[in-house]
């Protein structure tokens, strides 16, 4: 008996490194080895293909601008939620009448499907009869409904913003609660301390409560970035991606080229792994997120 | 700082370690997750008394899993009437939405549970990987010999029938009486100057989409051949080359993007679904569409009761030809089930279901029985008179499938960016090897 103790942890994390390896490592694996095969449309492999589906992928006229505009999406949509999460949660850590209220409605975007939030936008946005753009006729930002100047998504430099507010809208309220729950660990006596050594308010949140802060913040942003970047029912229900590819990100270009070549589709999304672990490790390293905070 | 708040602190650290696994994991797992396999029971499992399973895979012409035209309960119908003439034959139907149908099939075929039975868009792709039988394997010479001899043509690969044709259907272009003629129109538009002028009235009366346009990523290869079909070109030349970028088409493209620059189609086509096109038409907001007879149950849905159709205009006249589209129904041969599925298909040609399918969803019959059964109805009249001379996409050649996709996403462009450019990247991508 004395001989299987050192066996004894495997029982207990055995079954999670069996599920880790079913459902992450074998799919992974899975993945690159179809990047290099020759795949028919209709599903059928040919054999072995070289490094033809990624000569093929990086010589696509739009494949550029998509992965560049992929990093600009995540880093906007990512910056703003911080952002806009930061300013609510100081917020709702204060005590304000109806307080209960307002944490809850806060849920409700996280609550509902993505999906649906965004075919909700876009019918709000919808050039007939989307109730944004009655507002703004109402409000003479337009003269007419169903013409260009009403089609919002339309054009990508009006597109891109709408999608960015969404996937903002979508992503705020998880953001907002990690945080509050970072909040909390802050003790009350450094508050204290601060005031007696009379340091502002300004001096008191850029001092104290950010880098308190920062473990919340970086593991709050860092799962931002991840679903960011492979965030796709947003896009693909706003705009389909379109005008051409110019609203796409790698997520979405991945998708559309599964119809037409699937082992060029496998070959862009390992890229797209290979871009997640690079914007992680660079933004693990800008924030440092190992070193201690005092 | 107190020796309590390090302890905070360093508390916070260890959650942050586990939140950054957990991080890590998560973004395996998003990263890496595709198309989900469906599960589909049954297979080729022969049971007891020589009872053979047939699983099915057919696309949906209804409005989805739920509603009383569903794919689902058109086929159990059809299969409970086909099972109890053939108590031996079980057929398991799985109906997939047309969105996901091909990358679901793509999957099945990837993972080894081909179906025996396939009923969707094309055929062709599953010919070069030797995955069908031949038509007269599968069907009696009875029922092929029924068939509309222009639609078995295309459903041959160097010769060999593959694709049995399913239902059909065929466009032209429909116009909102009521608003042609509060903007004074007397005729509907023959020509390209006609539409042209037709539109600017229609606009001076305040309709915002005088030309409903859908260039988007829904069905633009459609929109884009009709018109390009107006002025002597297509998708490839006389002579079975490519030709997106041929004079003719960039012509076309040309006077198209005219008619968007003076805000006369819908705005940004490149944008804009077929479906989100038509049901503005039906709610009045558009002046004339391309449409099929699919597009009518639409349009009565939203209430539109006064339109007319006609054959759809071309740059000198109206087209003696129009876009012909066929869905297909096959059988794969991985399983050995012929004779089982020939059972299935005579059945369904030769009962009431091929013509219920054509009553249910508006869909033209494949059949010169079912033709001339549906002659009687006014409504679709434009639509059988138009069939037998219609012009189909150049699916059989391999390189469509390739093609299709781009085309899709991005043909739009040519209306509001350089046509020839646009059209130039297209060409490319067919051309290519």
């Amino acid at each position: 008996m004395r001989r299987l103790r050192p066996l004894e942890p495997l029982a207990w994390v055995g079954p999670a490194v069996l599920l880790i390896a079913v459902v992450v490592i074998w799919p992974v694996i899975e993945m690159v080895r179809s990047s290099f095969l020759q795949i028919s449309r209709v599903g059928v492999v040919r054999g072995y293909n070289g490094f033809d589906n990624y000569d093929k992928l990086f010589a696509e006229k739009d494949f550029a601008d998509i992965m560049v505009r992929s990093v600009i999406w995540v880093v906007a949509v990512v910056a703003l939620t911080v952002l806009i999460s930061l300013a609510l949660a100081q917020l709702f850590n204060q005590r304000f009448p109806g307080r209960k209220m307002a944490r809850w409605a806060l849920i409700a975007p996280w609550a509902a499907s993505v999906l649906m939030t965004a075919i909700v936008f876009r019918w709000m946005l919808d050039p007939e009869v989307g109730v944004i753009n009655q507002i703004r006729l109402k409000l003479g930002l337009i003269d007419a409904l169903g013409g260009a100047d009403a089609d919002q998504l339309g054009v990508a430099a009006t597109a891109m913003p709408w999608l960015v507010f969404v996937a903002v809208f979508v992503s705020v309220p998880f953001t907002t609660y990690a945080l509050l729950a970072g909040l909390a660990t802050i003790p009350s006596d450094v508050y204290e301390a601060a005031k007696m050594d009379g340091a502002s308010r300004l001096r008191t949140y850029w001092s104290i409560t950010l880098p308190l802060l920062r473990p919340a913040l970086t593991v709050a942003a860092l799962i931002n970035v991840m679903n960011v970047f492979n965030s796709f029912p947003i896009i693909w229900a706003m705009t389909h991606g379109q005008p051409g590819y110019s609203t796409a990100t790698s997520t979405i270009f991945m998708f559309i080229l599964k119809s037409s070549d699937i082992g060029e589709s496998a070959a862009m999304s390992v890229v797209n792994f290979g871009m997640v672990l690079v914007i992680t490790a660079v933004f693990l390293k800008i924030s440092r997120w190992n070193r201690a905070v005092a | 700082m107190t020796p309590s708040h390090e302890k905070a602190v360093l508390t916070v650290n260890m959650k942050l370690v586990g939140g950054a696994a957990l991080g890590l994991a998560t973004m395996l797992v998003l990263s890496s997750c595709g198309s989900s396999t469906p599960e589909t029971g049954g297979g080729d499992k022969a049971a007891g008394g020589g009872q053979v399973t047939l699983k099915m895979v057919a696309a949906d012409y209804g409005d989805g899993p739920g509603k009383p035209n569903s794919g689902q309960t058109f086929w159990d119908g059809v299969v409970k009437e086909f099972e109890a003439a053939n108590p031996n034959i079980k057929v398991d139907v799985q109906v997939i939405n047309w969105n996901d149908i091909d990358k679901q099939v793509a999957t099945m075929i990837q993972n080894g549970q081909v179906p025996d039975i396939l009923q969707t868009g094309d055929y062709s792709g599953f010919v070069a990987d030797q995955l069908l039988y031949k038509v007269d394997e599968v069907l009696s010479p009875e029922v092929s010999g029924d068939m509309l001899q222009k639609f078995a043509d295309y459903g041959k690969v160097d010769g060999t029938a593959y694709g049995i044709p399913f239902v059909s259907s065929a466009r032209a272009l429909f116009y909102n009486k009521e608003l042609f003629s509060k903007a004074g129109i007397a005729e509907p538009p023959k020509t390209w100057d006609e539409i042209k002028a037709a539109a600017k009235k229609l606009k001076d009366a305040g309709v915002s989409q005088p030309f409903g346009l859908p260039l988007g990523q829904e069905e633009a290869q459609a929109e884009s051949f009709l018109w390009m079909l107006g002025n002597g070109g297509g998708y490839k030349d006389a002579s079975g080359k490519w030709a997106i970028n041929s004079p003719q088409n960039v012509e076309t493209f040309t006077y198209l993007k005219g008619m968007v620059a003076e805000g006369l189609t819908t705005p940004n086509p490149g944008t804009k679904d077929r479906k989100t096109v038509w049901e503005d038409f039906g709610a009045g907001k558009v002046g004339m569409v391309n449409g099929g007879p699919m597009s009518i149950p639409i349009f009565d849905a939203a209430g539109l009761k006064d339109y007319g159709v006609v054959p759809i205009p071309g740059k000198a006249g109206p087209l003696d030809t129009t876009l012909g589209v066929m869905d297909w129904i096959m059988a794969f041969n991985k399983n050995g089930h012929a004779a089982e599925i020939k059972k299935f298909f005579d059945f369904f040609y030769t009962g009431s279901a091929a013509q219920k399918i054509s009553d249910t969803y508006k869909l033209l019959p494949v059949t010169n029985g079912g033709i001339q059964k549906l002659s009687g109805d006014e409504k679709l009249k434009p639509f059988l008179d138009a069939l037998p001379n219609a012009s189909f996409y150049p699916f059989q050649d391999p390189k469509w499938a390739d093609l299709n996709p781009a085309i899709k996403q991005t043909i739009g462009g040519a209306v509001t960016d350089d046509p020839a450019k646009v059209l130039g990247e297209l060409q490319k991508t067919a051309e290519s090897s």
